[in-house]
């Protein structure tokens, strides 16, 4: 933009009032549901996005596509969008990409986003790319931070096995960009949010893929890339007695169970439980690493968590260098009487 | 079936990085191929063994790249494309998707497959951009593969289990590298990779032009990532450690 500046200052900034406010655009969060629940990455997202509405003077909006989307829309207007699309439909009750992409479409072309910003769930992943190429739009994934700029956003992304950061900008008229859950804090603002249902049928004959049976669904299993707490299990505590332990330990703590590939390979825990690059990146208050050695690829999923303990009976073992508390053990002998005093303590 | 798994050079993100200058600088240059893409092909040559068909591997690359190609044949692939490029471009994830639409446009298949992500940068969008670009159905994340007839039997790692999902080819399906252990290749392997065809392609074939390819998303820089600190170690008395940390986590760091 450029204006004579120097000979009416008045009229200029008028104009310039005028021009920022018709450039008004749309931040669209969506706000994904799983077993029943909001993730809270969308949450996240919306809040750390109506915050870059209000500094940037943009409108803050958000998408519930669901089989019930109404369940929710009173938990997202905290968040304090302007509005709520609701798309509702059956077929949403388990994700599959076609109709999603389809809905998510829909949306777009009704509320017209400048930013379009999701948490980065599995589900997130398997469509972000295609939405992207449908809309001809910037897309960056799973970045930890993000911020507007004039011309776009600028994000920092975790690259190299997240060893380390890049910095990285997207421009255009049209940004997708998906954020890594733990990147924000909720931060409630309620408002009177416009509720827009969007008519939407899925045409289930225009769907090729067919999805089968979900295997291991977790239903009421702890959310690892939720969860407050994570007990996480590595080759050490590979046995009926180790499983046991994690397990308790787990109970007792009210904790997500975690693996490291080792075990999910070796059949022992389920795949969805894998923590680490090419598993869930999870970021908790506490956990606690149980006999996990830290190779580089597990530490790039739990790296982010607020408080580390690590139980290993090899004292070299790279864990520690990133552990806060570190116990070199036997994990048989360390955990009961773990369990014990943690019992005595919550009671 | 026809498999083309599309593949890409990395660098070995194991070898240490350094940062100069918000540039990166590794001390070996070593370049591999990306760990996801191999199970992509190791996953191709099994199906492929089990049910005939051929494979082929595309990949988007400088002319050292011809090295992973050679790799990917020496696994057992039948051929190859290199659609060659300097190098120096500052590709995002959308631009190789567009040189790769552009180069099936006008290729028959029943089943492209590539890595959910590359190790260097863990984008994962290529995928499902060219699945887009090609209307195919397609699946991501892919931790099993089975075909049955005509139809590839996906088993997808979703958010809360694993999903089956029958794809009618042709198709797309992105893979984990949790599916297989991919095969190193023998010594025979690499000597039959040396005579198997390898096309050379130009963008300039593809009908692109490197103008026309502008990124809409760039790296500016790197950083280090903020590092943890070691914390403190205990070493002794299993009872007394267990019951000490109990209390840390309580009373200094509030997190039980």
């Amino acid at each position: 933009m450029r204006f004579a500046v120097k000979e009416k200052p008045f009229e200029v900034k008028n104009s310039l009032i005028k021009i920022i406010a018709n450039n008004m655009s749309t931040l669209l969060t969506h706000i994904a549901i799983s077993d029943g629940k909001i993730k809270r990455s969308s949450l996240e997202v919306l809040s750390h996005l109506r915050e870059q509405a209000e500094d940037h003077g943009h409108t803050v909006e958000a998408v519930i596509i669901d089989q019930e989307p109404s369940n929710y829309v009173d938990q997202v207007k905290n968040y304090g969008p302007a509005k709520i699309y609701t798309i509702e439909d059956p077929i949403f009750e388990n994700h599959q990409n076609a109709p999603m992409l389809d809905a998510l479409t829909m949306v777009m072309e009704e509320a017209d986003p400048y930013i379009f910003a999701f948490g980065s769930t599995e589900s997130t992943k398997d469509i972000l790319g295609a939405l992207a190429a449908r809309h001809d739009a910037a897309v960056l994934s799973d970045v930890s931070e993000f911020e507007l700029t004039d011309d776009g956003i600028k994000a920092t992304r975790p690259v190299m096995a997240a060893k380390i950061l890049s910095k990285t900008e997207a421009s255009g008229d049209k940004i997708l960009v998906s954020v890594r859950s733990g990147s924000y804090d909720l931060n409630e603002s309620e408002a009177d949010s416009e509720v827009v249902n969007l008519d939407f049928s899925a045409d289930e004959s225009d769907i090729k893929a067919t999805l089968g049976e979900i295997i291991g669904s977790s239903g009421d299993k702890i959310d690892l890339s939720e969860a407050e707490i994570i007990v996480s299990a590595g080759r050490g505590a590979k046995d009926e007695e180790g499983q046991e332990l994690v397990h308790e330990l787990a109970d007792l703590l009210n904790a997500g169970v975690g693996a490291s590939r080792a075990l999910t390979e070796a059949g022992v825990m389920d795949p969805s439980l894998q923590i680490g690059q090419t598993g869930k990146v999870v970021s908790p208050q506490l956990y606690i690493a149980i006999g996990i050695s830290g190779a580089i690829q597990h530490v790039a999923g739990m790296s982010n968590s607020k408080v580390i303990v690590a139980i290993n009976k090899d004292p070299d073992a790279p864990i520690f260098d990133i552990a806060d508390y570190g116990i070199v053990g036997d994990l048989y002998k360390v955990l009961p009487p773990f369990i014990e005093e943690l019992k005595k303590i919550k009671s | 079936m026809k498999y083309y798994v599309c593949i890409k050079q990395v660098p070995d993100v194991d070898a240490p990085i350094q940062i100069k200058d918000g540039n990166l600088i590794q001390d070996t240059d070593r370049m591999v191929l990306n760990a996801y893409d191999a199970s992509a092909v190791e996953e191709a040559l099994v199906l492929t063994d089990d049910n005939d068909g051929e494979v082929e591997v595309v990949l988007v690359g400088p002319d050292k790249a011809k090295e992973t190609i050679r790799k990917a044949l020496a696994m057992g692939a039948d051929k190859a494309t290199h659609i060659q490029i300097s190098g120096d471009e500052k590709y995002d994830s959308a631009t190789y998707a567009k040189i790769l639409a552009n180069f099936f446009e006008d290729k028959e298949y029943d089943v492209i497959s590539c890595g959910k992500q590359s190790q260097d940068t863990d984008a994962g969008l290529t995928g499902g951009m060219l699945a887009e670009h090609l209307d195919l159905p397609y699946a991501t994340n892919a931790v099993g593969l089975d075909a049955e007839g005509e139809n590839l039997v996906v088993k997808r790692q979703g958010d809360s289990g694993q999903e089956m999902i029958e794809l009618p080819t042709p198709c797309l399906v992105t893979c984990s590298n949790d599916m297989n252990e991919p095969r190193i290749p023998s010594l025979k392997g690499i000597m039959q990779s040396k005579r198997k065809p390898m096309d050379t392609v130009e963008l300039d074939d593809l009908g692109l032009s490197e103008d026309g390819l502008q990124p809409k998303t760039k790296v500016t820089g790197y950083m280090e990532k903020p590092e943890r600190e070691a914390g403190q170690k205990f070493e002794g008395e299993p009872d007394e450690l267990a019951q000490k940390v109990a209390h840390l986590l309580d009373e200094e760091e509030n997190v039980i």
